[in-house]
């Protein structure tokens, strides 16, 4: 899957909104999209939602699209607004039930997963916020640049290069990452 | 990643990190289906206000013409009567408004 053919598909969607080349796009992305949010939300079925409302803003947003950087790196662009946004409604969600006298639980995307299936990844990342866990995952899971995640964040490179280092003192003075489970 | 320096942690993180690829397993259709139904919804939008509102509308207007050619004798009568005859009785409105339902249904499942 080169660049070239993304680009080529993106500016069949800007300018005849050709929804076949888009659902090529989303069939070519879908995986690391998905792979992303599923890790960054540690919930499957609440990641994969917000997959679908990523890719919609991607449609939305397909003009603003430059070509500069690669597309997966602004598809995660957006993928990582959509988790926060939807982070903090639900996190207002949440204060305004216990405003009203309610209990419940604080946060919906916390990882809910059974104890004997939650892998030595989901343990490591544990001990991230999500800042940190965002850009690890980018790093280490997607492959991607630093530049890329800095366009990606909105962060300088110089940024990014020190969370993953703080990200990864966490991980060795949380783990001794020398065996584990594939996550 | 050829900005990066590798050392053995990153590696390491590399292949815990690693996981297979999500089968798309009806995924990207869900999410073209979603993209095709807010085009339609987009395009459909106007049309459907101005047909909603010249419904709301045409009674009033029909007044207001009858009104005004009654204060001038400028206005021919016919005109006044088309005006009036125009004005749409339930039966119509109803018959149109199913018409409606069945073409939005029917580009539903075109578009399904």
């Amino acid at each position: 899957m080169s660049s070239g053919d993304d680009h080529r598909l993106v500016a069949r969607v800007v300018s005849s909104q050709d929804t076949a080349a888009f659902g090529e796009l989303v069939r070519r992305h879908q995986s690391q999209v998905r792979n992303f949010l599923r890790k960054l939300a540690g919930d499957v079925s609440a990641a994969d939602d917000l997959s679908q409302d990523c890719f919609l803003h991607a449609w939305n947003k397909m003009h603003t699209y430059s070509g500069r950087g690669s597309f997966i790196g602004w598809l995660l662009k957006i993928a990582y607004t959509t988790f926060l946004q939807s982070r903090r409604k639900s996190k207002r969600y949440a204060e305004i039930i216990e405003e009203v006298g309610h209990k419940m639980q604080t946060d919906s995307q916390t990882c809910t997963l059974p104890a004997d299936e939650v892998t030595d990844l989901d343990k490591l990342l544990a001990v991230l916020d999500d800042e940190e866990r965002a850009i690890m995952i980018m790093s280490y899971a997607c492959g991607l640049s630093h530049r890329e995640i800095g366009d990606a964040t909105s962060m300088p490179v110089g940024t990014v290069k020190s969370i993953i280092f703080r990200g990864k003192q966490k991980i060795r003075a949380s783990f001794d990452i020398k065996d584990h489970k594939h996550g | 990643m050829a900005e990066k320096i590798k050392d053995a942690d990153d590696r390491l993180l590399e292949s815990i990190f690693e996981t297979s690829p999500i089968p798309d397993a009806g995924f990207s259709a869900a999410v073209v289906r979603r993209v095709r139904r807010q085009l339609w919804l987009r395009r459909l939008a106007v049309p459907v206000a101005a047909l909603i509102g010249g419904g709301i509308a045409v009674k009033p207007l029909a007044g207001f013409v009858s009104i005004v050619a009654s204060l001038s004798p400028m206005i021919p009568p016919q005109l006044i009567d088309t005006a009036t005859s125009m004005i749409p009785q339930l039966p119509t409105v109803v018959l149109g408004g199913m018409v409606l339902a069945v073409c939005l249904i029917g580009i539903r499942s075109l578009e399904d």
